[in-house]
């Protein structure tokens, strides 16, 4: 049987930098923007950032930093800026 | 890890702008400009930052802090928020309360 | 005594060699702070990152349960409780208890 292939964490990061993500943090907020990069803290800098607080856009930001401790997951996100 | 890969690519490449390869670069960039910190337990900052490290402990002046506090109505159930500012001349912050930095808007 | 040392002992499987043969299969995931997230396993980390295909993230609060659907994430390890190998999510166990 051959073995399923693997996407590793650091392959997924790579396939997402530069493209439109979801970062969900531990409290619920949700920012959405642009990823520029991020570190193996998973600190992570974003273009074109939007908040959304229960689903509701709340704020937006040039650049945002997130520190890494923060967050629980990064997802792409399908719609298109 | 990320770091050392960062500056071996500067090595390498001799970049000649500064370019945001690692997301602390984006902290260093906002040296000397008015930022905006979002932190734990609903505060939030805003201040010149002079100082920052590898945790995000900072050194932020002309700060003002807006605590917000949200109340639940006892008779209507409707949340009630409650903004409480001040102003510090100096501040140290320390980095594990930090949430999320966003450096002044480019030409606004 | 010597067939005994001949036989490898089952618990040297490490943990994360198991997790390691969950890679393509479904896996479930119990956070911190009420959260379950369940997918498929694409593969991981040194820390349990993990990437996750076709995920629900489900949220118990007091008013209820909140799901959400995901195409791909990269799951932060520091948040993980408990892996169950195989789990279909807080829906599958509560389907096998009753």
């Amino acid at each position: 049987m051959a073995a399923p292939a693997r996407t590793n964490p650091s392959d997924f990061l790579k396939e997402l930098s530069g493209r439109p993500v979801v970062v969900k943090l531990n409290s619920g907020v949700d920012y959405r923007g642009l990823l520029s990069c991020l570190d193996g803290y998973m600190n992570i800098a974003l273009e074109q950032t939007e908040e959304y607080v229960n689903g509701q856009l709340k704020k937006k930001y040039g650049d945002a930093f997130i520190r890494g401790n923060n967050v629980l997951y990064i997802s792409g996100s399908k719609t298109k800026k | 890890m990320a770091a050392t890969a960062a500056l071996e690519a500067a090595g390498d490449h001799q970049l000649a702008e500064i370019t945001v390869e690692e997301p602390l670069d984006l902290v260093r960039l906002c040296i000397d400009e008015k930022i905006y910190v979002k932190m734990r337990n609903d505060r939030e900052l805003t201040g010149v930052l002079y100082a920052y490290d590898q945790h995000l402990n900072m050194i932020l002046g002309g700060v003002v802090e807006v605590i917000t506090v949200t109340e639940i109505d006892p008779e209507t159930y409707e949340e009630i928020y409650k903004e409480t500012k001040r102003e510090i001349p100096m501040l140290f912050v320390r980095g594990d309360g930090v949430i999320l930095i966003s450096p002044p808007t480019r030409g606004s | 005594m010597s067939s005994a040392a001949a036989k490898p002992n089952p618990s040297t499987l490490l943990p994360l060699e198991l997790i390691d043969k969950c890679i393509g299969s479904r896996i479930h995931a119990i956070l911190r702070t009420n959260k379950e997230v369940v997918g498929t396993l694409l593969g991981f980390d040194d820390y349990v990152n993990m990437v996750l295909e076709d995920v629900k993230e489900y949220e118990t609060t007091s008013e209820g349960r909140r799901v959400t659907k995901l195409e791909r994430i990269l799951l932060n390890g520091s948040n993980i409780v408990m892996l169950v190998p195989g789990g279909e999510g807080p829906e599958g166990t509560v389907a096998a208890t009753s």
